[in-house]
């Protein structure tokens, strides 16, 4: 019953956070001089095809008719039309969900399964040269630009090396939709050459997001286990005789996820931000380099459109992380 | 999501192809004996209507899926008869009477006639966006009439003599087809953003806006192809420079964009997988001046700035010779360039000198250089460099170019000087003379505002006539009063360096639309 009223009061919350950020967004993207009609008609339009298009978009009314007029679509449901691909941004964001969705759900998945592990074997064998090592690596994960690891990767593993493509989401286009996700219609499918060549398109942006998110899950779960190592529950525990494997994958890491799930939930709406650079590194053709592309052509139904939907997913995450810390920690429901 | 082209006649083919394609990696394709080209752009293809867009970036739709009465061809582009055999023009230049080929065919299998000329013209009057505006002070809705179904005829409302020219943007749709997918009246402006109703020597096979679209070769079409003609094409979007051309390198492109920077050009030399097409084009890089402002209104102070650029370390230093020196506002290889003239030099004593003829008081300046585009920001810094020589001031404001638009309906808000490309959407003089200096067209094409009662007269004069030999001395003569006059500082005309995988044995490079135009490629299989 808690956990519900938990839920809900996060829920209430989400109508008023988005608004919030709506404003600041609006308001960064048209105080910047641009004009998306101009751009949009073309260098040879006349002067009556520019008003005509800032006209038909509503660019020619006061800025604040023009949010009341926004926020009012995208209550009712419509988020407006892209300027530039003069499609309904929703439909433009749909279309591309599933791609980034792959992408960064197997990034997060391999950061979780690296991270966890290499956080724990850290913090257990604090100061040791594996420790060092670990801690230099994640630094490093942490500090190197994602475009730069990108161009990394790239001259590594497909120029040096020749193991994965140098770009792109498969060799051509992908099989017709199931789920959007390749690698899974590929399954269902039960078509295994198409699932491997799209594991190995995806490899290289996967690794670009995995990285740094694996070095953030690393520095956090080390630095939980260190805390919950010298509680008196642990002493107790050990005390006890409970094997070692026990105390430390039972008992230490429960107590010590409570922070590292919080990052989890972070990194993971990090993702879906950090995909604009590396989706457009690989031309992975999803939100990432939707929203790379609306910036650039000042469409600033798409770049709303982008920023209120990532802004959805962080609220969302943070829910599932409140409810999830409350299921871990009694403390806090 | 990806998207089938819905026609009856290539619906069933296309879809078998298009899966089967899609499980077989690049080499099975080839392997089971067509060609497959794949184009990796910077620019996303996600409107397919050839009415809802004009420009350069997604041209290859326009002319690989549809087709005009008129075509550019080869270098120096020449006006080619396309879906029209023959043209009669009136003495006057007022009535273009079109008679098309017999046995054309759309992609479905229909007849193109007349009447989805006259309707094509019309849609482009009613949408308002893409080309319309090449269109609409000559050609008044419901202007434009079928005489029979091979006779189409244009009245326009005054003498336009770039009409044929612009004929090239006017791309026929089949009617009928569009018609039938209607929705409130928008002239299926919906259904063909995702869809394709043309003639051309390519249909769709597979669109997905994320990512680009496949194209096959149209064998109905009028227009017998080449041996080792191109069988499909991919045209995707890669946006970032260097996975362009590793992609290239690795093979994983057939090509890519022919304007790179010149060290990616020795990149891809150097990897011995890419051959490259070589040719002088007709974009020309320039500075605007804003010449509404002082003291940029005084003739010696834009002429003082034409010597404080240094042309010749700009163009062999930092280009690597990958440009040609352009003296005047009008490409070098374009008829209407003048012979033989004689452009600015750098000379920081000139430039002072001319400073101070210069009666204004001199201000420091601001150039709005295009961020994201490292020749403008180079030669931006170039110019500085040479001002600060000459004792000027100069400040560098790198913006993305809807900026840098935005701020060109108001000269008070305009930047100072901006150095950017002019490119070729029609291969004619005016594109870079009346079009851009005409004062006219302040807020629309002018973003110099530059104002000269001489020029408005020459490039009104020349619109009046059809005959190309009269209008060159008109042309030549308003590009050296441009000159003379400093409208814009002139550094140099482009050269197009397209880079190709090994199995494309030859293309044919026209300066509007560079190669892209796949009917002129061939391709070992």
């Amino acid at each position: 019953m808690r956990l519900l009223a938990l839920a809900l009061r996060r829920f209430l919350w989400m109508p008023p956070t988005l608004l919030g950020l709506t404003l600041i967004v609006f308001s960064v993207s048209h105080v910047i001089p641009s004009d998306p009609a101009r751009v949009l008609a073309g260098e040879n339009a006349s002067i009556e095809q520019v008003e005509t298009l800032r006209r038909k978009f509503g660019l020619d009314q006061p800025l604040p008719v023009q949010f009341v007029r926004y926020v009012s679509d995208v209550v009712g449901g419509n988020m407006g039309i892209s300027l530039y691909t003069q499609r309904p941004v929703a439909t433009d964001l749909i279309e591309r969900l599933p791609a980034t969705f792959e992408l960064a759900l197997f990034a997060i998945a391999l950061a979780i399964m690296l991270g966890l592990p290499l956080g724990v074997v850290s913090a257990l064998m604090r100061n040791s040269w594996l420790d060092q090592i670990v801690r230099l690596v994640t630094i490093g994960g942490l500090a190197m630009a994602a475009f730069w690891l990108a161009i990394l990767l790239q001259l590594l593993f497909s120029m040096q090396w020749n193991l994965t493509p140098v770009q792109g989401r498969i060799d051509g286009w992908g099989p017709d939709p199931i789920t959007g996700f390749y690698t899974v219609d590929a399954l269902i499918r039960g078509d295994l050459d198409t699932f491997l060549t799209a594991l190995r398109y995806l490899f290289l942006p996967m690794m670009t997001l995995a990285i740094p998110a694996m070095a953030t899950i690393v520095r956090f779960t080390r630095a939980g286990v260190l805390n919950v190592m010298n509680s008196p529950f642990v002493f107790y525990q050990a005390a006890m005789g409970l094997p070692r494997r026990v105390v430390i994958w039972k008992y230490i890491l429960r107590a010590a996820l409570i922070g590292t799930l919080t990052q989890i939930g972070l990194v993971f709406g990090n993702l879906l931000a950090g995909a604009v650079v590396v989706e457009t590194v690989f031309s992975w053709p999803g939100l990432g380099t939707y929203a790379y592309n609306s910036i650039l052509q000042s469409d600033y139904n798409a770049i709303m459109g982008f920023t209120l939907f990532t802004g959805s997913v962080f609220i969302g995450m943070n829910l599932l992380v409140d409810i999830a810390q409350a299921v871990l920690d009694p403390r806090g429901r | 999501m990806s998207q089938d082209f819905t026609q009856p006649i290539s619906r069933r083919g296309a879809l078998a192809g298009a899966s089967t394609l899609a499980l077989l990696p690049a080499a099975a394709a080839q392997a089971a004996g067509r060609t497959r080209y794949i184009t990796s752009n910077n620019n996303p293809y996600d409107i397919l209507d050839p009415h809802q867009v004009f420009d350069i970036g997604r041209i290859a739709i326009r002319l690989n899926m549809y087709d005009a009465l008129v075509r550019w061809v080869d270098n120096p582009a020449k006006l080619e008869m396309w879906l029209a055999e023959k043209v009669d023009i009136s003495p006057d230049g007022l009535v273009y009477t079109f008679t098309l080929r017999p046995n054309v065919k759309f992609h479905d299998g229909t007849a193109l006639t007349a009447d989805d000329v006259v309707w094509s013209m019309e849609r482009i009057l009613t949408l308002r966006k893409g080309a319309y505006g090449l269109f609409s002070d000559v050609v008044k809705p419901g202007t434009t009439k079928a005489i029979d179904a091979r006779t189409v005829r244009f009245t326009l409302a005054k003498p336009f003599a770039v009409f044929m020219a612009v004929l090239s943007e006017l791309w026929v749709v089949n009617s009928k087809i569009v018609k039938s997918h209607d929705k409130d009246n928008d002239w299926g402006a919906e259904w063909l953003t995702r869809n394709e109703a043309g003639s051309g020597g390519y249909r769709l096979k597979r669109f997905d806006p994320a990512i680009g679209f496949q194209a096959e070769r149209f064998e109905g079409h009028f227009m017998p192809f080449g041996k080792g003609a191109i069988d499909d094409a991919d045209f995707r979007v890669t946006m970032e420079t260097a996975t362009r051309v590793l992609g290239m390198i690795k093979s994983e492109f057939t090509t890519t964009d022919g304007y790179m920077p010149a060290e990616q050009v020795e990149r891809m030399k150097a990897s011995g997988n890419v051959w490259f097409k070589e040719a002088e084009s007709i974009r020309t890089f320039y500075f605007i001046i804003n010449s509404a402002k002082t003291p940029l209104n005084d003739v010696n102070m834009r002429r003082a700035l034409s010597c404080m650029f240094d042309y010749d370390g700009f163009n062999n230093n930092i280009l690597g010779g990958t440009v040609v020196r352009n003296p005047g506002i009008i490409p070098n290889p374009m008829w209407g360039a003048p012979a033989g003239l004689k452009g600015y030099t750098y000379d920081i004593d000139k430039a002072k000198h001319y400073l101070s003829l210069v009666k204004e008081k001199i201000r420091p300046l601001q150039i709005g250089a295009m961020s994201g585009y490292p020749q403008s920001e180079q030669a931006a810094q170039m110019l500085q460099a040479g001002a600060a020589k000459a004792g000027l001031e100069i400040k560098i404001v790198a913006e993305p170019y809807t900026t840098l638009a935005a701020k060109l309906d108001d000269p008070e808000r305009a930047h100072d000087l901006i150095p950017l490309w002019r490119s070729a959407y029609f291969a004619d003089p005016h594109n870079w003379t009346g079009f851009i200096f005409h004062s006219r067209n302040f807020k629309a094409g002018n973003a110099s505002f530059y104002k000269n009662a001489r020029i408005d007269e020459l490039t009104d004069q020349a619109l009046l006539i059809t005959d190309q030999e009269k209008r060159r001395p008109l042309y030549e003569e308003a590009s050296r009063i441009l000159l003379d006059d400093a409208a814009g500082i002139f550094i140099n005309n482009t050269k197009f360096y397209g880079p190709y995988g090994k199995a494309v044995k030859s293309v044919r490079f026209c300066p509007i639309g560079d190669t892209q135009d796949l009917r002129w490629i061939e391709m070992n299989t």
